[in-house]
């Protein structure tokens, strides 16, 4: 029972529930510790009766509908929960409705071992070193330090090593609000000093901000800051943890950087971080992709980060403004079967946390980007620089973006080849906003006879889903009839399509 | 040549000694004509230049020794054969001293030719002093433009049997009929066919031909872009021409206006013209384009670029940009693992690109190139072992297919575009029952061709009553295409496969037999039976023409054999004691080949390599260690793929 209350952070979580008289709380499980919840929920209800804190009431969830990193709002408000209490991996995406309590756990992590291989690690470089953590092992940070710095009392090292440090463990939609409000001042300042002089650096630094002489970094849950005039680069940056998407997060937003990574199971450092690379390469040729796509389905990912709902209109925005069509979707997690019902989708965004933005798979039809390579594609004349972002935040902007002023050139697309002319906007524009308008370019898209239907279907032909639909050789039922009349009219089945009333019995296939 | 030949165009044969061919250097930019040292040489015998001429070629023998021409080789040690003596030896003497430094040789040799070299040049050292000298003693402009000059016929004369090739409209019109008569005063006919890069950067100049009318700085001019099609708007603008150019060399000249008959270079239009396009007078909306170049040699070698350093990559980017715009034959692509391709017409050709690119596009910005790369496809060898069966993610459908081998031809038949998606059902069935011999209801039955709906892969319809099969055939050739694209060996496009859909077991209710359960299944179960029918690569084959005398041929066939090449013709031409050889060589094996060939042959031997077929490798792809496994393991690597190709359990179900 202790190791319950210790790992779990019980005491904690009860002193944080009474200090703001919760009376319902949710605890969020994610899969893995799923088979604790039941003793968590015990303990927590034992210490909160012991501490004068009884009668609140305590509800497990689990199964979240998009990830287990995120706060489940939704699933939270379904039982009125006051607040929710994360545990396990959390992506620390701010809330939008209810404040959260995260326990991370705790991972054991050999200090010794550690702070020794990071005092190897500054002797190879003469840059400064940032130590980076999962926050599973925010825990035994303190002792590292201790360590590191008992190592070079007797190795009279010179090189600094800073530390990263845990944002916090309580997040309330308010208090996210107004950080996301410094954040906002912070870029404006940030661009005003920002050194880059390729004019694109806007989204550059967004993560980061400016305070004082200070440069002060957010970054999945950890912050940070460093001189005003050091950059990132300046840095090794040493990360401890598992090879996970925390880390991916790292790896591609710092991707300049020299990145050392401490395996905690096998104790030991290592350098390789090539798959990260190629992923990043394997992005680039996804933003190419998406460069040629007419139609784009937007997938909702997640409905607690801040700020979904602005993004979600800000990308809807700019795919209209890059005269493409698109459509909303919300499916829950994406698989490969879900995507396919909508193969007239020739790419989707996927807003949704930094921690699952990226989306790939063999299997999927149509590839899934991010809303900053969503930018990156749509945008005429925004070029890959290198820069790379995952987290929707800092893309949000508060006026709308600018429609370029059209230039007709055609555009070189690297999967065709060859240049070629978007099918710009100019028709669209025409249209009127009447409630008529959809019927109009029905009739419209209805009354041309395409020619080659396949190209329509196959090659991304198709402007719209009616376009789409039209190329179809099948199109459900049309009501016109070539056959003759059906000879007589039969009692269908009734119930639901789970189980008809008539199917007694369902095998379990 | 022959496959050139036109009545209209005349005898198209070329002769030396009629100084209709030019030899060059066209790296070192260096050429000329039999005439060029005819002149030399004829003043200094004094013989006439055309008798010089046809001495200078074929079997005319020269005995310094006895000073005495025969037309035979007299078998002294001194005899040569005119070329040689004349033309050949002299260029090599120059070239070894180059290369050598033997500058103190080397500038009275000069002298006597009446080369002058400025004192800056005479500082170059090795190659680049042989590039220079050569070019000042055999500028490829003199030979090209004597060429020119000498052997093409006027605009005037030209464009009388040039307007059937050139315009893409009816031949009695206002426009075919300007055209014909070259006239000044019809409507304006201007096709741009070249891109060229300009001093100042990112520009380009338009560079064309003006075949009617006269095009003016200032006129506001209709582009018909190369896919314009008549009465539509697409590709189609309406700009005015900043300015009209002459390039006369290096130099260029703005002038008022350009009538028809001439070349001319456009400022202020490169952004609405992307390789090639015709322009007309504003007002001319019922114009024809004129027909697009072809350019009879595909891309076949490809390379991998990537920079040095990171962050040079929008340089990159936008180099590639302008490699497309201004090489026509050039083909600039990105992989799925997101490594940029250019993809060339031969080695040489991707040489000199990768040179531009780095020097011209790019600003001098280091690039890394990988060696080169060669495109496999994927086939089958017999019809699968067993009917495959894929249920779909929520188990309650399931398609059951085979794979087969097309017919022999068959592919190619769709290749050359005989049979296709857009025929008439009763032609393709009368082709297929006829030269195939399919079954004549059969032939009906193709849902599809693939990849990119035109492909050499087809999906055929074999069941037999099958309820709702109308509604998965767009989910079924979705998947088709998906995978004909990227098959199960190495994601390299399929070739010659025909897949049968024997059965189909369908769940009762629409929403559950929607694209979303169809489409990967689909996908899924053409991998299945494309594994079951002994999967196989093919690999791209060379035709290799190569011209030698007899006793190069032993170092021919030594390279050949070396190169898994093998000779399937051997022919003397007649009168000569060259011997023609036609062979198959793998496009893999040929990266070198012709330096080798040199090597072996000293520098008797000339290849010329066009793209002919697809070769099936006999090995195994499924057999560990097999060759064909190491290639596909090699392949999947390259992609960043997994190393272990996927197996066949994960694409098959049992019932």
């Amino acid at each position: 029972m202790d190791d319950i209350d210790a790992r779990y952070e019980v005491p904690r979580t009860a002193d944080f529930i009474r200090s703001r008289a919760y009376t319902r709380v949710a605890l969020q499980f994610p899969d893995e510790m799923l088979r604790d919840a039941a003793a968590v929920a015990r303990a927590l209800r034992r210490e909160l009766a012991g501490g004068g804190g009884g009668g609140v009431k305590l509800f497990v969830m689990a199964d979240t509908a998009y990830n287990s990193c995120c706060v489940d709002e939704v699933g939270a408000s379904h039982i009125d929960a006051q607040c929710v209490v994360h545990y396990g991996h959390a992506c620390m995406s701010p809330t939008s409705n209810l404040p959260a309590f995260f326990v991370f756990g705790k991972m054991p992590l050999d200090t010794n071992a550690c702070g020794r291989s990071l005092l190897e690690c500054s002797r190879e470089s003469d840059k400064h070193i940032l130590v980076l953590y999962g926050l599973e092992y925010a825990h035994a940070i303190d002792d590292l330090k201790a360590v590191v710095a008992e190592l070079y009392k007797s190795h009279s090292g010179s090189v600094e090593v800073q530390y990263a440090d845990v944002l916090c463990s309580v997040m309330s939609p308010s208090s996210a609000a107004e950080r996301e409000h410094d954040q906002s001042d912070g870029n404006t300042h940030s661009n005003d000093v920002s050194i880059q002089s390729d004019g694109v650096a806007t989204f550059v630094n967004n993560c980061c901000n400016v305070e004082g002489s200070k440069r002060k970094y957010n970054l999945g849950g950890l912050t940070w800051s460093t001189p005003i005039d050091d950059n990132m680069e300046d840095y090794v940056l040493y990360w401890i943890g598992q090879d996970n998407s925390a880390f991916a997060n790292i790896v591609l937003t710092f991707n300049k950087c020299d990145i050392v990574r401490y395996d905690t199971v096998a104790n030991q450092p290592s350098r390789d971080v090539s798959h990260l690379m190629k992923i990043l390469r394997r992005r680039y040729y996804l933003v190419e992709k998406a460069k040629d796509a007419n139609i784009i389905g937007i997938l909702v990912g997640t409905l607690g980060v801040a700020g979904y709902l602005h993004i979600i209109e800000q990308m809807k925005y700019l795919i209209k403004a890059a005269g493409k069509k698109s459509y909303t979707l919300v499916m829950g997690r994406p698989n490969s079967a879900k995507l396919a019902n909508f193969p007239e989708c020739e790419v989707f965004v996927y807003v949704s946390c930094a921690q699952t933005a990226l989306l790939d798979s063999k299997e999927f039809l149509a590839p899934v980007i991010t809303p900053f390579e969503a930018v990156l594609a749509f945008t005429r004349g925004r070029e890959w620089t290198g820069e790379y972002l995952l987290d929707f935040k800092d893309l949000i902007t508060t006026e709308k973006p600018e429609i370029s002023n059209k230039t007709e050139e055609a555009r070189f697309s690297f999967i065709k080849g060859g240049y070629v002319e978007d099918s710009c906007t100019e028709g669209k524009e025409e249209q009127s906003e009447t409630s008529l308008a959809l019927a109009e370019v029905t009739e419209k898209a209805l009354s041309i006879r395409n020619l080659n239907n396949d190209a329509v279907l196959y090659q991304g032909g198709a402007n719209s889903a009616i376009d789409y639909l039209k190329a179809r050789s099948y199109r459900g039922l049309t009501g016109e009839y070539e056959g003759p009349a059906p000879d007589s009219v039969l009692t269908g089945r009734t119930g639901r399509a789970a189980g008809y009333n008539h199917e007694t019995t369902k095998s379990a296939q | 040549m022959a496959t050139y030949e036109d009545t209209l165009l005349g005898d198209v044969q070329v002769y030396p000694e009629k100084g209709t061919v030019a030899f060059s250097a066209g790296l070192h930019g260096w050429a000329f004509t039999l005439s060029s040292f005819a002149k030399m040489y004829a003043s200094k015998f004094g013989v006439d230049e055309f008798k010089m001429m046809e001495r200078l070629w074929g079997e005319n023998f020269f005995d310094p020794a006895t000073k005495k021409w025969t037309n035979k080789n007299t078998g002294s040690a001194t005899c040569k054969r005119g070329f040689v003596q004349f033309c050949y030896e002299p260029i090599k003497q120059i070239i070894n001293t180059c290369m050598n430094d033997q500058k103190d040789k080397l500038w009275p040799m000069l002298q006597k030719l009446g080369v002058v070299m400025k004192a800056d040049e005479k500082e170059l050292m090795g190659k680049a002093l042989m590039k220079r000298v050569m070019q000042n003693w055999l500028p490829a402009s003199n030979a090209l433009l004597e060429m020119m000059i000498y052997h093409l016929p006027s605009p005037f004369k030209a464009q009388k049997y040039r307007v059937e090739n050139l315009y893409e409209g009816p031949l009695d019109d206002v426009y075919a009929t300007a055209i014909r008569n070259c006239d000044p005063e019809g409507p304006l006919m201007l096709y741009v066919s070249k891109m060229i890069p300009a001093s100042d950067k990112g520009r380009f100049f338009a560079f064309g031909r003006v075949f009617s009318g006269r095009v003016a700085t200032g006129m506001k001019v209709r582009i018909m872009g190369p896919n314009y099609v008549p009465g539509q708007k697409k590709d189609l603008y309406v700009k005015s021409v900043q300015r009209t150019v002459i390039w006369m060399g290096k130099k260029q000249e703005s002038v008022e206006d350009v009538p028809c008959g001439n070349t001319v270079a456009m400022v202020g239009l490169d952004q609405f013209i992307t390789k090639n396009a015709t322009l007309t007078n504003e007002k001319e909306t019922d114009a024809c384009p004129i027909r697009a170049m072809k350019f009879s040699v595909s891309p076949v070698v490809r390379v991998a670029v990537q920079c040095k350093v990171a962050s040079d990559l929008p340089k990159l980017v936008e180099g590639l940009k302008r490699l497309a715009k201004s090489d026509p034959m050039v083909l600039c692509t990105i992989e799925e693992s997101g490594e940029h391709i250019i993809a060339g017409a031969g080695e040489l050709h991707l040489e000199i690109c990768l040179k531009d690119l780095q020097e011209d596009f790019m600003g001098g910005a280091e690039i890394i190139v990988s060696p080169p790369v060669v495109s496999f496809r994927e086939t089958v060898l017999e019809k699968s072992c067993r009917t495959v069966m894929s249920k779909s993610p929520n188990k309650h459908n399931r398609l059951y297919m085979e794979a087969r081998p097309m017919e022999e031809g068959l592919a190619e038949a769709i290749d050359d575009g005989r049979i296709g998606p857009r025929d008439d059902p009763k032609v393709r069935s009368k082709i297929l029952s006829e030269e195939f011999g399919w079954d004549k209801d059969l032939a009906k039955k193709i849902w599809c061709f693939g990849p990119e709906t035109t492909g050499p892969n087809m999906v055929v319809d074999m069941c037999k009553g099958v309820q709702y099969l109308n509604e998965i055939k767009d989910s079924v050739v979705a998947g088709f295409q998906w995978a004909s694209k990227e098959g199960a060996l190495a994601e390299e496009n399929m070739r010659g496969i025909c897949f049968e859909v024997c059965d189909v077991v369908l769940h009762a209710d629409a929403i559950h037999r929607g694209g979303g359960q169809v489409i990967p299944t689909a996908r899924r179960v053409i991998y299945a039976s494309q594994l079951t029918a002994k999967p196989r690569l093919l690999e791209p084959v060379y035709l290799v023409e190569i011209q030698a005398p007899e006793n190069a041929l032993g170092g021919i066939y030594g390279v050949l054999n070396q190169k898994r090449g093998h000779v399937f013709e051997e022919m003397q031409r007649p009168g000569t004691p060259l011997y023609n050889i036609k062979a198959y060589l793998p496009v893999i094996e040929s990266f070198g080949f012709s330096s080798q060939l040199r090597a072996a042959t000293s520098g008797q031997a000339f290849p010329q390599c066009v793209f002919d077929h697809w070769d099936m490798m006999t090995s195994d792809p499924l057999e560990a260690n097999s060759q064909a496994a190491t290639l596909v393991q090699d392949i999947r690597k390259r992609k960043g793929l997994k190393e272990q190709m996927t197996p066949l359990s994960d694409f098959e179900d049992k019932l």
